[in-house]
């Protein structure tokens, strides 16, 4: 019977071993797991989406006046600055003027983050390279074979597969590497705080809620423990 | 007699028999004094009941049962309904949990004989609530209208499709559609929120009225009525309330610590509560690339797809073996007080072959479980035939190796 359990202990950690591939070409993703506390942090990167992605991905799900409201940002900055259509209101979704269906295909990336993962979209933003196959003039080690163009080429710069098929730096963008990291960092977390705003209150409000439990079942287990002597 | 009394409760009580029925389930009802942690699994799942009904209603209130709308009407309770986020993820959340606390509540059962004489109803019912229990969580699982939802219950659904015969048709009656739609959106929520918990509030009822009736269990297996006091109470028992009732509460405690952490920190529970495609609209040109059921189906799941071949001279496809198969997995438990022919009820007193049983059968289950979330290989799929042996094994060699195994002498108190 024994030798039955290990046997099977065995196939089973065989079995998980054999994972799949869930990062396109890749082994594996760049660990990251975002942070939407970081009020600078979703600033930027909101600073980044705007610059951008706006201009082809829209946020349907997300109103201008939360992310205004979250994000502290000046109401007449969001209304002068940031709505470039003239028919928005604040209390509109951030559609950017675009149909309900884009017509070249580029998805809503309100509940990327989610859908994909944090690690995922943060390995896909830094892993294009150049590809003259492709329509595009760009491929991406993650999502192999993408219809998106390397639009943030200027900030990182351009790279290209040596024989290896390892990333090679073939021209400077604005950005040093680091400092482009941290950029997608920043974009990720931002997308991470569309996906759910709920999750700044959630995450702060919490702590409160389990610490009242703890107190709770202390008193609770005090009470118990009166009733449980008159039954010895 | 409260009933003579010239109070407001004495005229209630000659109209109503209020305090009677206090006395005999709550402040009167013996229970055993000693238990272990597994006994209280059941106070937890009428807490985790209250929970989903509570914030099912508050969802209802936003929910919108449409094709179009459902997906559009979730995001709307997470962001602009105010706490909506909370209410959905306190019932999303539930829903795990309600399986949890479930298995554990069942397994309890077995490990120590709770489905024996007098108790067979007892166990009854609660093997319907597991399987109602099952269809609410799947119909609930459809409402959000993401790819998750919708491709897991065309899976299911082409169950049904593969029975000979009848089987399209009935898919087609089921669906209300050709094609899994808002149709069957719309009819999966009026049986979400209306029919299935109905049925379920009765069968908690009969559950509980059917356990008073009988007494409850305890990990000795020792029948606590034998020796009573003067004033008729059992010796080894004492009242429902308050000992028992304030004796969940740490346990109520310990559950919500445990709820809100998930809840508040890891809603999703790493894709395993609420999984990642599910945050994508369905759309029925493109299948996602694994299809997985959410933990708590995954065994029976397993168990589903280990059949891979049929019985092609019946006329019987693998993939309507692999429904027979999956639906005598949970059958085969409403037939356990038949199996059991032991003359003992817990497993501290039974002999070593119920003891590895029940230790293959766990093994298995989890097994089956961890497998059921992975996509198929050629392995996995000989490994879940394996478990699906030793998941079947335990129950259907039962009536043997209890009749024959040495059992050990029960006390006759606590």
């Amino acid at each position: 019977m024994k030798k039955l359990l290990i046997t099977l202990l065995i196939f089973s950690a065989y079995s998980y071993s054999a994972g799949e591939n869930d990062c396109g070409s890749l082994e594996k993703c760049d660990a990251f797991s975002s942070d939407v506390h970081d009020l600078y942090s979703l600033q930027r990167g909101l600073g980044i989406y705007m610059n951008y992605c706006a201009s082809c991905h829209s946020l349907k799900l997300l109103r201008w006046n939360r992310l205004q409201k979250d994000l502290v940002i000046p109401e007449n900055i969001v209304t002068e600055e940031l709505i470039r259509t003239s028919d928005t209101k604040i209390a509109d979704h951030m559609t950017f003027g675009m149909p309900e269906i884009s017509p070249i295909g580029a998805p809503d990336l309100t509940l990327r983050t989610r859908v994909r993962g944090d690690e995922w979209i943060y390995t896909y933003l830094r892993t294009f390279y150049e590809d003259p196959l492709q329509t595009s003039g760009s491929n991406n080690l993650v999502y192999v074979g993408t219809s998106m163009p390397n639009v943030l080429v200027g900030l990182q710069g351009n790279q290209a597969l040596d024989k290896d098929g390892k990333l090679v730096k073939i021209s400077e963008g604005s950005l040093t590497k680091e400092e482009f990291d941290r950029s997608m960092k920043d974009l990720v977390n931002f997308l991470a705080y569309a996906a759910e705003p709920a999750r700044i209150t959630r995450e702060k409000n919490g702590v409160f809620v389990i610490l009242f439990f703890i107190v709770f079942t202390a008193v609770m287990n005090l009470l118990y423990r009166e009733y449980a002597k008159e039954l010895k | 007699m409260a009933s003579e009394k010239s109070t407001v409760m004495g005229w209630i009580d000659r109209r109503l028999p209020v305090t009677e029925n206090l006395e005999r389930h709550l402040t009167k009802h013996p229970v055993p004094k000693k238990v272990n942690f597994f006994y209280l699994f059941g106070a937890l799942l009428m807490v985790v009941f209250m929970i989903q009904v509570v914030t099912g209603i508050w969802l209802m209130m936003f929910y919108t049962n449409t094709e179009e709308g459902a997906f559009a009407s979730v995001e709307y309770i997470m962001r602009d309904v105010e706490y909506g986020w909370l209410m959905r993820y306190m019932h999303s959340t539930g829903a795990s949990a309600f399986f949890f606390l479930m298995y554990f509540h069942m397994f309890r059962g077995l490990l120590y004989g709770s489905y024996q004489k007098p108790k067979e109803l007892v166990w009854l019912f609660g093997c319907f609530l597991l399987f109602l229990l099952m269809a609410e969580g799947f119909l609930g699982y459809v409402l959000p209208w993401g790819q998750m939802s919708y491709w897991a219950a065309n899976v299911i659904l082409s169950l049904f499709g593969a029975i000979p015969f009848i089987g399209p048709d009935l898919q087609v009656w089921i669906q209300g559609d050709f094609v899994l739609s808002g149709i069957t959106l719309s009819r999966f929520f009026a049986l979400h929120v209306v029919v299935v918990p109905l049925l379920m509030i009765a069968l908690v009822v009969f559950h509980i009225f059917a356990l008073h009736e009988v007494g409850a269990g305890n990990p000795e297996g020792v029948d606590i009525e034998k020796y009573r006091d003067e004033k008729g109470m059992p010796l080894d028992g004492a009242p429902f309330h308050p000992y028992k009732t304030f004796g969940a509460l740490p346990a109520i405690g310990i559950f919500f610590i445990v709820f809100f952490a998930i809840v508040f920190f890891a809603p999703t529970g790493g894709g395993y509560f609420i999984e990642k495609p599910n945050f994508e609209e369905a759309n029925f040109l493109k299948t996602p690339e694994h299809i997985a059921p959410v933990w708590y189906y995954a065994p029976f799941y397993s168990i589903l797809r280990a059949v891979t071949f049929g019985i092609p001279f019946l006329g019987i496809t693998s993939k309507f073996l692999g429904f027979i198969v999956f639906a005598a997995s949970i059958a085969i438990l409403f037939v356990v007080p038949w199996l059991d022919r032991s003359n003992v009820q817990s497993i501290r007193y039974k002999g070593i072959y119920s003891k590895i049983a029940m230790v293959l059968f766990a093994a298995s289950f989890i097994t089956l479980g961890y497998l059921g979330t992975k996509p198929v290989n050629e392995l996995r799929t000989l490994i879940a035939q394996i478990c699906t042996v030793l998941y079947f094994a335990p129950f259907l060699l039962m009536p043997i190796y209890t009749k024959y195994e040495k059992t050990l002498k029960v006390p006759d108190r606590l």
